[in-house]
Parts: C-alpha cells; structure tokens; sequence
C-alpha cells in the first residue's frame, strides 16, 4: 500500500494538470454537453446530456488511470526506477502497488467530478451506485495495470504516447460511453461486437445503471459487465506483473 | 566468520561491452570497502547487481548468505543504497523522499519520525524539508539521497560517490557520518573515484579499471606494496660523502638514493616510518649533521598507476 500511497501523492503534486483537466472535464459537460444534446433525438436516448455527463465520467476515469504509464517514463527518466527496484519490496508488490495507485489516484480525482455528474443526472439508487462504484474502482485499476504493462514494453515515450492516443480512439469511441450500442451496431455490426465486449463500455453501463439511468444502458443484466470488469482488471493486473518481472528485472528498460 | 558479501565471477556485458569481468571479492562484516576506479570501471554496474537492479550476465553473488539471482528479495531487505545520481522525482519535497522511504524499511511510526528528524538535522537539510527537490541545488539533493539511508540504517549500505557536488564542510559532515553508520553496525561499500575519500574512510580498498578488478587490500598495505614508492628527502649540513650514500643504499627498505645537490640526497624506499628512524640513527652516529628531512608516501593514485601505467585522472580523460 505503501507503493500506491505514493503514486496518490504524486500525482496530486500535478496541480496544473489537475486543473487543467478539471476545466476540460467542467467544459465538455456545460458547452459540448449541452450544445450536442441538442441535436441528438433518437428513441434510444431520450436525453442525451445525461447520457453524455455519465460517459464523460468514465472516459475521464480511464485517460486519469493511463496517467501511471507516463510516470513510467519519468521516472526512468530521472533514474527512480532503478530507486523503487532496490527497495526491499518484491516486483510483485510494486507492480501490484503501483497498479493499484495509478487506479487509486484516478478514482480520487474523478470523484469530485462523478459528484457533478449526479448532480447532472439526478436520481440516485444508493445500493446500485455503490455497486457501480465497486466496479469502476476495478475498471481503474484495470486501465492502470494496461498502461503499465504497455508502458515497460515499449520503450519510447513517443511511441507510448501514440499507441495510447490510438487505443483511446478504438477502446473509448468503439464503446458505449458516448452512444448507445444499437447505435453503434446500426452504424457497423463489427464496431458493435467491439462495443459489446469493450470495458469500456462495461464501465459506462454499470454506472449508467448504478445512477439510475437503466432505461439506456446496453446489458439488461449489470452481473455481465461487472464480470467484465473483474476479468479485465485480473488479466491485466497479471500480465502488468509478469511483464514488469520480466522486462524489468536484470536492466531491461535500459 | 564468513564474508558478508562474496561476489563470484560477476559478469555484465551491454552487447558488446563488458562493463564487469569476472570479478571476484569479499566484504567483510562490519568493514568499510572503497571500492575505487575511475568514470567507466565498473563499479556502478557492481553496485547494480549487488542490489539486484540489474541481473549479471554471469557469475553472482552471496549478500549476507542469500544469492542475489535466486533470492533477490531478500538481498534487498539488507541493503540500503545511495545512488551516484539521486533518484527523486522533482515535485517531491525532501521530507517526502526521506519519510517516505523510511516508510518502505518499515521503521515504526515514531522511530521513523525520529530519525528523519535527527538525519535530516545532522545534514543540515532540515530546514529545507518542505521544499521541492528541483529547488536544490546538486550537493542538497546528493545529502537527500544520502539521508535515505542513514535513516534505514541497513545491514549493508551501499553509497556511490557520497560527496559529489558536494562543498569541503559537506564532505567533512558526510564522512563523519557514514564512518557512524559504520560504528552502528553496518557494513558499507564506498564506490568513489575521489583517493582521499577512499583513503581514509576505507579499511580495504578495491580498485577497479575496465571492469577487472585489479587489487584489493588496505590501503597502507597497497601503498607499501609499490616498490621505492616512499620519497625521504634529506637535506645536510654539509656536502654528501659517497661513503653515506654507499651507507643509506645498504638499508634493505632503500631501492635508490640520488644526489638531487650536493647536500639533498632523494631516497625511494619502503616502509617509510620504520626506516626513516634507523636513517637518522645511522647518520647521527657518523656525525653528519642534518637540516631538514622531509617524507612523502605514495598515494592511492600511485597505486592506481603502478597497476595500470594511467592516474585516475588520466583514465577518466580517455575514458577507460
């Protein structure tokens, strides 16, 4: 806990970037939101700004918890992680710690911004939301574990920063967190099985749901997207520390 | 009693280049080991393995009876180490890093705040606590770096050129505590490429070039190990006679004598302190009245010389 008590405080020394990110958050909700919702009247989202606010949440969750791979590079950067290697931890639970603060981190961050979103939204189930909470606690650890595992594999930031800007185009708009999966699926069948099996979109249902916005989510039973999410955060928290064994364990970030 | 560190053929090459060959060396429990040699020998690399940063290509090493490829966790429960560099990230403060770390050694709460307290107070850091690393200047981050592990205070420490950057009363201040780190029970390996440092804080010293390890012992016995590397020069009354030459050659410590004047005469020899009494005896008795006397040893760059036909400085220059 130490390891990710760490990353947490880290990350809140980046005032600027939490500003700035909280500025974008605030505006996409009262300018995009409100303006695109607008034009945007299908049966299937019968008020897109709600839709919209709750998706915006999680996108938001998901590029705060990538922030961990970009400390990677940091850090390699500026020799720590040769520091956090030598320290009586094992690699497991530094990469596991570390997994855990980098979703931690994010988690606290959007809080206040998930706040303004069901203050947006309106009506709460307080056992649902909590629920949605739990599992959106994963899907950050989850996203944090990927970004670390991506990050010790490619050793360019420049790279990092290009693949992460590319998975964000697939992982995020082939989801449902900005458009309903019968949407998706009309505009291309392929995009929908995307959508259909994407954390992503895994993340905007069961808060959907767990805000109490049911009538658009895209499962009927939340108990599917939660496994999801359990399998998504368990597969990369693994493969996050086998990889970080192997690659850096014997200087092979070097 | 066994050594608490025996390194066995270690080995580390980066493609072509073989940053450590096939060193062999033991630490003794409770010593300070200089381990010396210019930019490039190898030592940083040694220091890399020992604390399983990185994994040797071939060869390992025993740290305190656990082998550093088969049980590097616990290698690392032992060690405390003190980068070359320090390793902080600049939005930190100094009692972030500090506390921080004491934290991870599992220190208990109050001892923790204790020691950070006393060690930052002892380097004169305190002061300076809450202000990030970036507003430091490179000798404060070097005495930052350097607190992490007076406050573990390790079984082994480990410490990669202490006083880098580092100003004389600095330098004075971190020599005198990590000889107490000593005195508290830790065994400290000293890589430097400063021969006063290594000098005088090491009990044995290890010299290091192209990733050989070249000798190793204490420094007094390295010293006198070079022949004639001790310089007497006297300086008489009178003119030197070449029967007193013939004299001071027939001391088996004396490998020359020149007549640098007609009253200076400059001997190499060995063993300097005991000699030098039997010289003046010697010449007492002959009634050869003397001025002056005055004595040089060799250095640990003498040392570094004789093995290796460079100085220190040399080598850093060609970057060998």
């Amino acid at each position: 806990m130490l390891v990710a008590e760490r990353d947490v405080r880290l990350f809140f020394q980046y005032k600027f970037l939490i500003i700035i990110r909280a500025i974008w958050f605030v505006s996409q909700i009262v300018l995009f939101g409100l303006i695109a919702s607008r034009m945007i009247n299908v049966q299937e989202v019968p008020d897109y700004f709600r839709y919209y606010v709750s998706g915006l949440s999680i996108m938001t969750l998901y590029s705060a918890a990538i922030f961990i791979g970009f400390d990677i590079y940091e850090e390699a950067e500026h020799g720590v992680f040769e520091y956090l290697l030598s320290l009586p931890v094992s690699r497991r639970q530094l990469v596991l710690g570390r997994s855990i603060g980098g979703g931690l981190r994010a988690f606290i961050y959007v809080g206040p911004l998930i706040a303004a979103s069901l203050y947006v939204i309106g009506a709460v189930n307080p056992l649902n939301f909590l629920a949605a909470l739990f599992s959106l606690f994963l899907f950050s650890f989850g996203v944090s574990g990927m970004s670390i595992t991506i990050a010790v594999m490619i050793k360019s930031i420049d790279r990092f920063d290009i693949l992460m800007g590319v998975l964000d185009a697939l992982i995020v708009r082939l989801s449902t967190a900005m458009y309903p999966l019968n949407v998706v699926q009309t505009a291309n069948p392929i995009y929908g099985g995307i959508a259909n099996f994407n954390p992503v979109s895994y993340a905007a249902d069961l808060f959907r749901w767990g805000t109490g916005l049911p009538d658009i989510i895209t499962l009927d039973n939340p108990l599917l997207p939660l496994v999801g999410i359990i399998a998504f955060f368990a597969i990369f928290t693994f493969i996050g520390i086998t990889i970080y064994d192997r690659r850096i364990e014997g200087g092979g970030w070097q | 009693m066994p050594p608490i560190i025996q390194i066995t053929n270690l080995t580390k090459k980066f493609g072509n280049i073989m940053a450590v060959d096939h060193l062999n060396l033991e630490v003794e429990d409770g010593e300070i080991l200089g381990l010396l040699g210019p930019n490039g020998a190898g030592k940083t690399t040694t220091i890399l393995m020992l604390v399983t940063v990185i994994r040797p290509t071939e060869g390992t090493a025993t740290v305190g009876g656990y082998d550093i490829r088969k049980n590097p966790d616990k290698v690392r429960e032992l060690i405390g180490v003190v980068f070359q560099e320090p390793k902080m990230l600049w939005v930190s403060t100094t009692w972030d890093i500090v506390n921080w770390h004491a934290k991870v050694c599992g220190l208990p709460n109050e001892e923790r705040k204790r020691r950070v307290r006393q060690v930052l107070e002892d380097l004169d850091m305190w002061e300076h606590r809450r202000k990030n690393v970036h507003a430091l200047s490179g000798g404060m981050r070097k005495r930052v770096e350097l607190a992490k592990v007076l406050v573990q205070r390790p079984k082994i420490a480990i410490i990669d050129e202490p006083t880098a950057q580092v100003d004389v009363v600095g330098k004075h201040r971190i020599w005198n505590m990590i000889c107490r780190l000593r005195d508290e029970g830790s065994t400290i390996i000293l890589a430097t490429n400063e021969l006063y440092e290594a000098d005088i804080l090491s009990d044995r010293v290890a010299i290091m070039h192209k990733g050989k390890l070249l000798v190793c012992d204490t420094p007094k016995t390295l010293k006198d190990s070079i022949i004639g590397g001790d310089i007497v020069e006297i300086q008489l009354e009178n003119d030197a006679s070449t029967a007193i030459i013939g004299d001071l050659k027939n001391f088996k410590e004396v490998v020359n004598v020149l007549q640098i004047k007609p009253t200076l005469l400059r001997l190499y020899l060995n063993k300097v302190e005991e000699v030098v009494p039997k010289i003046m005896n010697m010449l007492l008795k002959k009634n050869v009245p003397v001025t002056s006397i005055h004595m040089s040893e060799p250095s640990l760059d003498d040392v570094f010389a004789h093995y290796t036909g460079l100085t220190i400085e040399e080598a850093q220059k060609v970057g060998v």
